[in-house]
């Protein structure tokens, strides 16, 4: 192999992001010049952009969760109905019951934790197989589902609820929240310098973290300004960024975190460390449960109704998102940021080859072969080796 | 033709840019058994899986001649075609499958239709049974029902099916007892008598020095020196593997011994696939603060066990009484046994010691995470730290602490391994086989660090199956056969002798003589 190709392939292996990110502008670029015309490209628009985005916040809500489901080893295919069954949840304590919406929100994410303590406990106390106890729950799930909502729509009457899919935070919030993550992020990074410091660690040259910070910055205000010059920052992809952020720091920084890529990567060894695996596997599932709560209420609000076919095939795009988004088959590897990614990668396929007029199997047809082409760099990539 | 069966000239093979080999030559003769000896990490594998194109021709520098010509192979089937054979450390059989099924693996003899023919199969891998004076192996049976020496024997079957020329063997004894390697080391010289070369690959000097006609030392990548064994002792063979003399194996040091701090009472296991079989039948034992406690026994006693009773990690059933500084000690998981201040170094590096994934040094930590961690969070900065003092204490030879742990060699995961298990600062230190497949300068360093810790307080049990190590290292000796404890020694005079007598018991000490 020329020492090129082995140089691009070692660069790619260690910041898949980097490879992530290249393909996002390929196919952005792609969707661009395909729907040109006099007025400019419909696709690379600010409208088009804030679109994206809330449609990829039910697929990255889900996949955010899946993604630690995977680096620990397991797999839970039941996610879809669960979201179905959550949003239908939702939608009947707010047609039928008319419960407050703060009481919906409270009840179906105590219900999505509950579901996933449930399914985790049936994995790691019970030991079936996640792919079996996930089996089981995607037809027992949307079987319930149907049941409650005795196979039909059920709209949803509150403003509040539907809010959470349609809303847009109020005209230049955005800017605020943009500098207060800025400032968050420098005074982090101060931190963590005086604290190398003290523990006599090499601390990097100021220049290079300045350098850091201020590509962040410009992305985090390309980013809101993009938004802002829409609509503003729709609530569902603001939920979206703060979980993300916070599973980010979780895999990160977090005692619980380490632990999950720990399990993944050896359980035996991990066990014999000392770590109560059984416990941090139930509770992997317990948050898998909760992003599904969230996905849940967020489609209920934006189809503004629970609708029994909701969250259809839903575990799949998760799954797909975590895998192009470089999570590790065998578990052990992976990052919530590729998860995001891989999310976008495939909400920009949807989006564009609507836009395109796309027939929906082509689509399928397509996202398909994505999947298998985008697995396979990453396994030619060799960084999945044992 | 030349006279070599196997020429290797100058071989460099690089993984990215470090250099692992760097113009190693080794020559075989047809019938000859080289002993390649070499620290961990010195290139012996490497060089293997050069030889046997594991890492494919063109992947690597030099020349490999066989046979006289020049050997150009890009895949593990055409070494084998030409005859060379190799058997890796760790068994490559299939325990499902029968014998002879394992034995004709990718060789199969099939009648029309791609049916097998098991009549000839099962013949002709009974003549190979007879041929390794195996005759008692049905070759029906799946291999599962064999232990670790008899599955060895059952690989080089195999490979003598392949009509090997040059039988590679790594580390062929690690895991086997030690009437097993015999048989090993007799069929090895059989079958250099029948003109197969073999290259062997050992850390058991004793086991080189009796089979192997020449010794090949390589160090850090590169040669350091061919000789005939006739010529030398093995003293020298670890002189050229270290590059310095290492005068005393064991560095005894004097250390005080305290009151008794642990007591095991009346430990039973119960076999996990048969109930009624015990593996560890009434075992009984007290370890004294600041003492380090030999556990010898072959293959099989029950060793492994006992101590995964005690950290609270033994699948099946089983029932056991502890005490610890006078206390009464109730352990059900290895969380509990960590948290008490009993901490296991296991036997199975691979499987139960590294998490491979991750880094050195956040494998150090993974056991204590909780306490550089507020609220969770962890402070990456306190952990580095930690992690930092464990790499230099330890003298981990690795790039950075991120680097992952499985691109070590094997003496230094053994050291990130046994970091870990320290950092809890346990009472009661369990090390098993604390220094399988480690090399002889990391060996010592172990040692050395034992001695350290027993002088600062710690108690350790160490199981290990090498008796010179036992006798060399503890200050009293535990003797398991057959789950039971066979004998209790204070180790002052006592012989290898007396330690592999009690091992086999009573009733067997007239077949052992």
């Amino acid at each position: 192999m020329s020492s090129v190709a082995k140089n691009v392939k070692t660069l790619f292996g260690k910041y898949k992001v980097l490879a992530l990110g290249i393909a996002i502008v390929v196919i952005w670029s792609f969707f661009g010049y395909m729907t040109m015309t006099e007025d400019g490209s419909s696709f690379l628009t600010s409208r088009n952009f804030s679109n994206l985005l809330r449609q990829m916040a039910i697929t990255g809500m889900l996949a955010s969760g899946m993604v630690f489901v995977i680096i620990a080893g397991e797999i839970d295919l039941s996610v879809g109905s669960l979201l179905g069954l959550l949003g239908g949840l939702a939608a009947v304590l707010d047609a039928t019951y008319k419960v407050p919406v703060a009481g919906t929100i409270a009840i179906v994410c105590f219900a999505g934790v509950l579901v996933g303590l449930l399914n985790g406990y049936w994995v790691s106390y019970l030991r079936v197989p996640s792919f079996i106890v996930g089996l089981a729950g995607m037809l027992a799930f949307r079987g319930i589902l149907v049941g409650l909502t005795q196979g039909s729509t059920v709209p949803v009457e509150s403003e509040g609820l539907i809010a959470i899919g349609q809303a847009y935070l109020p005209a230049k919030s955005g800017y605020i929240l943009a500098l207060v993550l800025f400032a968050v992020l420098v005074v982090i990074s101060l931190r963590t310098r005086t604290n190398r410091a003290k523990y006599n660690l090499t601390v990097a040259p100021m220049w290079q973290d300045a350098i850091k910070l201020g590509v962040t910055g410009a992305l985090i205000f390309g980013f809101v300004h993009t938004l802002e010059s829409y609509q503003g920052v729709p609530v569902p992809v603001l939920i979206l960024l703060v979980v993300a952020g916070a599973f980010s720091f979780m895999a990160n920084s977090t005692v619980f975190g380490r632990r999950i890529y720990a399990i993944g990567s050896n359980l035996e060894a991990t066990r014999l460390s000392g770590v109560n695996v059984q416990l941090v596997k139930m509770s992997i599932f317990a948050i898998m449960g909760l992003m599904c709560a969230f996905a849940g209420l967020t489609t209920t609000a934006r189809l503004a109704s629970g609708s029994p076919s909701a969250g259809n095939m839903g575990e799949l795009d998760a799954i797909a998102s975590c895998f192009i988004g470089g999570t590790s088959m065998r578990g052990g590897a992976g990052t919530v940021s590729g998860a995001m990614i891989g999310a976008l990668i495939m909400t920009s396929l949807d989006n564009g080859m609507s836009m395109l007029g796309v027939e929906t199997f082509w689509q399928m047809i397509v996202k398909g072969c994505i999947l298998l082409l985008a697995v396979w760099v990453d396994v030619m990539s060799g960084s999945n080796e044992r | 033709m030349s006279e070599y069966l196997l020429d290797m000239r100058g071989i460099v093979k690089e993984f990215s840019g470090v250099k692992a080999l760097d113009g190693i030559d080794l020559k075989v003769r047809a019938g000859e058994c080289v002993g390649l000896c070499g620290e961990n990490g010195a290139g012996k594998s490497t060089l293997m899986k050069v030889l046997s194109a594991v890492y494919p021709y063109g992947t690597w520098e030099g020349q490999i001649f066989w046979e006289g010509r020049e050997l150009k192979a890009r895949t593990i089937r055409e070494t084998e075609e030409a005859g060379i054979v190799i058997i890796h450390q760790e068994l490559m059989l299939v325990p499902q499958l029968s014998v002879a099924e394992n034995i004709f693996m990718g060789n199969e003899i099939t009648l029309p239709g791609g049916r097998m023919n098991y009549a000839a199969m099962y013949q002709r891998a009974e003549e190979l049974m007879r041929e390794l004076k195996m005759p008692d192996i049905n070759v029906a049976l799946p291999v599962m029902h064999y232990g670790g020496g008899h599955q060895q024997l059952i690989e080089i079957a195999k490979a003598l099916n392949k009509k090997a020329k040059l039988l590679i063997l790594d580390e062929p004894t690690s895991s086997l007892t030690k009437a097993e390697t015999q048989i090993l080391l007799d069929i090895i010289k059989d079958l250099k008598k029948k003109g197969v070369a073999c290259v062997m690959i050992s850390h058991k000097l004793d086991e080189i020095a009796e089979v192997c006609d020449t010794i090949s030392v390589i160090r850090d990548g590169t040669h350091v020196g061919t000789r005939p064994m006739s010529e030398m002792d093995t003293n020298e063979i670890i002189t050229m593997m270290v590059g310095r003399e290492i005068k005393n194996l064991f560095p005894r040091e004097e250390h005080p011994i305290g009151e008794v701090i642990f007591e095991a009472k009346n430990v039973t296991c119960y076999d996990v696939n048969n109930p009624k079989r015990k593996r560890v039948d009434n075992v009984s034992f007290q370890l004294r603060k600041g003492e380090i406690l030999g556990v010898a026994g072959l293959v099989g006693a029950g060793r492994t066990e006992l101590v995964m009773a005690i950290f609270g990690c033994y699948p099946g059933h089983h029932s056991l009484e502890m005490t610890l500084e006078g206390k009464p000690l109730q352990v059900n998981s290895p969380k509990d046994a960590v948290e008490h201040g009993i901490c296991m170094v296991p036997e199975d590096r691979k499987r139960h010691g590294i998490v491979p994934l991750m880094g050195v040094g956040h494998n150090i930590t993974i056991s204590t995470l909780p306490s550089y961690a507020h609220l969770g969070r962890i402070d990456a900065e306190a952990e580095m730290h930690t992690i930092q003092q464990s790499i230099a204490r330890m003298r981990i030879k690795t790039a950075t602490p991120l680097l992952q742990i499985r691109g070590l060699s094997g003496g230094n995961q053994q050291k990130a391994v046994v970091s870990k298990m320290l950092l809890p600062n346990p009472k009661v230190l369990i090390l098993d086989e604390p220094t399988r497949g480690v090399d002889v300068g990391a060996k010592y360093e172990i040692y050395k660090l034992m001695f350290e810790l027993v002088k600062q307080g710690l108690s350790i049990i160490m199981i290990s199956s090498e008796l010179p190590e036992v006798l060399g290292i503890s200050d009293r000796v535990l003797v398991m056969g057959e789950g039971k404890l066979r004998g209790d020694f204070v180790n002052q005079g006592l012989t290898q002798e007396q330690v592999l007598s009690a091992a086999l018991g009573q009733s067997d000490q007239s077949l052992a003589a």
